[in-house]
């Protein structure tokens, strides 16, 4: 009964989106683990996906549907007891006991004789980040486990790659800021800007030894090949923001591969290293990695659209700072198509006065923003596809809520 | 081999600056002395010239280590820049390669003791970056400092801040070579000390240059917390050391240095300064009684040598 309601609502957006279809987005360029992604036909058909509807996946309807109409009594699924009504599950909310001791976990990882020294590398860790990437590994871990075993329990080792990831982003936000010279992040003033560049990266360096330490001490050389690519991941794609291309095709796939290296390489390679840790099918463990590295990059694309939509109070840190920066996002990327006078101005990085407001109104103008928002929707739907393909648990649900939670975020 | 040795002990009297060059030789020439593991036949496979291509890895990463962190040394802090230090474009840029070249080093680094596949050499090496930086914190600490010039620590402070910037590094490093070959837990202990005790002289000997250099037309500019000024304070007291160094200050607060040289010639803490190198040379010449006779460990010995030499 519900999976053929569900056929119906899939027909039905399937005929109304089909009159209104935007195009197609560039998703052949979505890039693997250090492949060269193709080109992309900005507009043209190299498209991995089948033409659905943009609003909602096939999976999902039938989820609501079915949830909506299912009982208690059910053995379909061991997650009957708790979604008994239509409320969701809210991924922090399920995460919360695993993560709720986070922060102090990892400040012990930090304990240095140096007052001065712990009070910088604890700074970022007070809890009021969005803890989005240690969340993402805990409930993977959990999805990851009741699929192979059955087993909710997170393992001890699972925890610490939670922590290593934060603490791997930590360090890399602290150099970020010295390299962009940047004075706020998190509504508070940046580490540089207390304490002054040189000290500042040795708090990043700091951090990334105690997350290298902890690393090892999980005692698995294969999850340290994993995570440790990561590292290498986040400096090549700080490199890749500092080139550029001359070829609009050639800079999107270039934009999305520096955002696979800066931002989904860690989510895709924790999620794949708690995967390795709870199960060994090497096919959970793909599927692991996918999600990571699809809702990575749809993770990214919306904080590019919120650099132009949302104002600095909201965000934390000052707006239009990617422009100011000389780089040219998605909504850039996507704007230029429709305003080709912007391309001069790609081309030297916004340098010259003015450059930043007027790329700034041509984007507001355009359907940068929307296209981009429109993308990271469909690497949320392959999120998606990707994860359904787990056993069903709470736990795959809240990553499937999260996809959702990604595009709807508004800091 | 021998030839070798002997430039590399050359270069480490006559280089001035304070860098211990070559790490990584020193963690090959360890590998060698220490031999072919005893754990395992299998194990010979990889080794070339009596090395296993892992510590010949081990030695590349000691070498990224200390360059990266080189490099990020020489970040500075955009607040305090003047004027006439240039345009303040220049120095961001300058920031901004220097931070991303050590980061790309370090991640070379982390890499590569990824492919070691071994964790307790991960974990080693690990915790000497986390040592190194601890370090050069201290060191940093200490420049920055306005009113005070020196600091008020006793030679065992001293000892420990510099163990962590000059010596953890190459230490842990040299343990991890003889954990690559799966070698005792007592050989493992003996190439730390080996590493920490001979990095150690060396500083200690770098610190000495400008108070046992015969040359009196160059004045060498000298930390005021190098080993013979803080054993120099612990001799005399902090009241009667800051008094001296006023009285080199003189009006215009640039530094006589050669008067304060000359003070603290004077006193105790030269001489106690050579016999504390001397003291942790014998303590890394020990430490290679352990190993086999070798033409590796007669360079090595050959290296503490050097580092011991005054005259």
């Amino acid at each position: 009964m519900a999976l053929r309601w569900g056929w119906w609502w899939w027909r039905w957006r399937c005929g109304a989106s089909a009159r209104r279809a935007p195009p197609p987005p560039p998703l052949g360029s979505v890039p693997g683990p250090g492949s060269r992604p193709p080109p992309p036909a900005l507009g043209g058909a190299m498209c991995h996906f089948p033409q659905r509807s943009s609003v909602l996946s096939f999976p999902k309807i039938c989820n609501i549907f079915w949830r909506f109409h299912h009982t208690s009594t059910s053995q379909m699924c061991s997650c009957s007891k708790t979604v008994s009504d239509e409320k969701y599950q809210d991924p922090f909310q399920l995460g919360r006991k695993d993560l709720k001791n986070l922060y102090e976990d990892i400040k012990k990882e930090l304990l240095v004789s140096t007052a001065e020294l712990r009070e910088m590398c604890e700074y970022y860790f007070d809890g009021k980040g969005k803890a989005f990437r240690p969340m993402i590994v805990v409930l993977m871990a959990r999805a990851c486990n009741i699929h192979h075993s059955n087993s909710r329990e997170v393992q001890a080792s699972q925890r610490s790659v939670a922590i290593i990831a934060e603490m791997i982003h930590t360090a890399s936000l602290v150099h970020d800021d010295v390299i962009d010279d940047a004075n706020s992040r998190r509504g508070k003033m940046t580490v540089n800007q207390i304490w002054g560049e040189r000290k500042a990266v040795l708090a990043g360096d700091f951090i990334l030894s105690a997350a290298s330490l902890a690393l090892a001490r999980i005692g698995n050389t294969t999850i340290i090949s994993v995570l440790t690519q990561v590292i290498e991941d986040l400096v090549r794609g700080e490199f890749l923001q500092l080139g550029s291309k001359e070829n609009e095709n050639e800079r999107f796939a270039h934009y999305l591969e520096k955002t696979f290296k800066k931002t989904a390489s860690l989510i895709a390679n924790s999620c794949k290293a708690v995967s390795i840790l709870g199960c060994p099918d090497p096919k959970v463990h793909e599927i692991a990695y996918q999600y990571g590295k699809n809702v990575g990059i749809a993770f990214q694309l919306i904080d590019d659209v919120l650099d132009f939509t949302s104002c600095a109070d909201r965000l934390g840190k000052p707006a239009a700072a990617d422009l100011k920066l000389g780089l040219a996002t998605g909504p850039v990327l996507f704007a230029c198509r429709q305003f080709p006078e912007m391309n001069a101005m790609i081309m030297r990085r916004f340098s010259k006065p003015g450059d930043v407001e007027r790329a700034r109104k041509y984007v507001l103008q355009s359907d940068g923003v929307q296209q981009t928002t429109y993308l990271a929707q469909r690497y949320c739907h392959e999120a998606t596809r990707e994860i359904s393909k787990l056993r069903p648990s709470p736990e795959r649900e809240a990553l499937i809520q999260l996809t959702e939670m990604v595009l709807m975020r508004d800091k | 081999m021998c030839f070798f040795s002997f430039l590399f002990c050359r270069g480490f009297v006559y280089d001035s600056r304070n860098n211990l060059q070559m790490r990584g030789l020193v963690v090959l020439l360890i590998s060698k002395a220490a031999g072919p593991s005893t754990a395992e036949l299998s194990f010979q496979h990889n080794m070339v010239s009596g090395i296993y291509s892992s510590q010949r890895s081990l030695a590349e990463i000691t070498e990224l280590i200390h360059t990266a962190f080189l490099v990020h040394r020489g970040i500075v802090n955009i607040g305090e820049l003047k004027s006439c230090d240039g345009p303040l474009k220049d120095m961001q840029f300058g920031n901004k390669m220097a931070v991303l070249s050590g980061d790309f080093l370090l991640a070379n680094a982390c890499t590569s003791l990824a492919q070691l596949q071994n964790t307790k050499v991960v974990e080693l090496i690990s915790s000497a970056i986390g040592d190194l930086v601890q370090g050069i914190y201290y060191e940093n600490s200490k420049s920055s400092e306005e009113n005070c010039l020196t600091d008020d620590i006793g030679i065992s402070t001293w000892k420990e801040q510099v163990f962590l910037s000059h010596s953890a590094l190459l230490a842990k490093s040299c343990q991890a070579a003889m954990e690559l070959a799966k070698h005792s837990a007592e050989i493992q202990d003996m190439a730390f000390q080996y590493g920490k005790h001979m990095s150690m002289s060396h500083k200690l000997h770098s610190d000495l240059q400008p108070f046992v250099k015969e040359s009196s037309s160059d004045i060498m500019a000298f930390s005021l917390n190098c080993a013979p000024a803080v054993l120099h304070q612990e001799f005399l007291g902090r009241d009667a050391w800051i008094k001296q160094i006023r009285e080199a200050q003189g009006k215009g607060n640039i530094m006589d240095y050669k008067k304060l040289q000359e003070a603290i010639k004077a006193g105790k803490g030269v001489t106690s300064a050579i016999d504390l190198c001397r003291c942790h040379g014998n303590r890394a010449l020990a430490a290679l009684e352990s190993f086999p006779p070798s033409e590796a460990r007669a360079a090595l010995a050959n290296i503490v040598y050097a580092v011991t030499r005054f005259s």
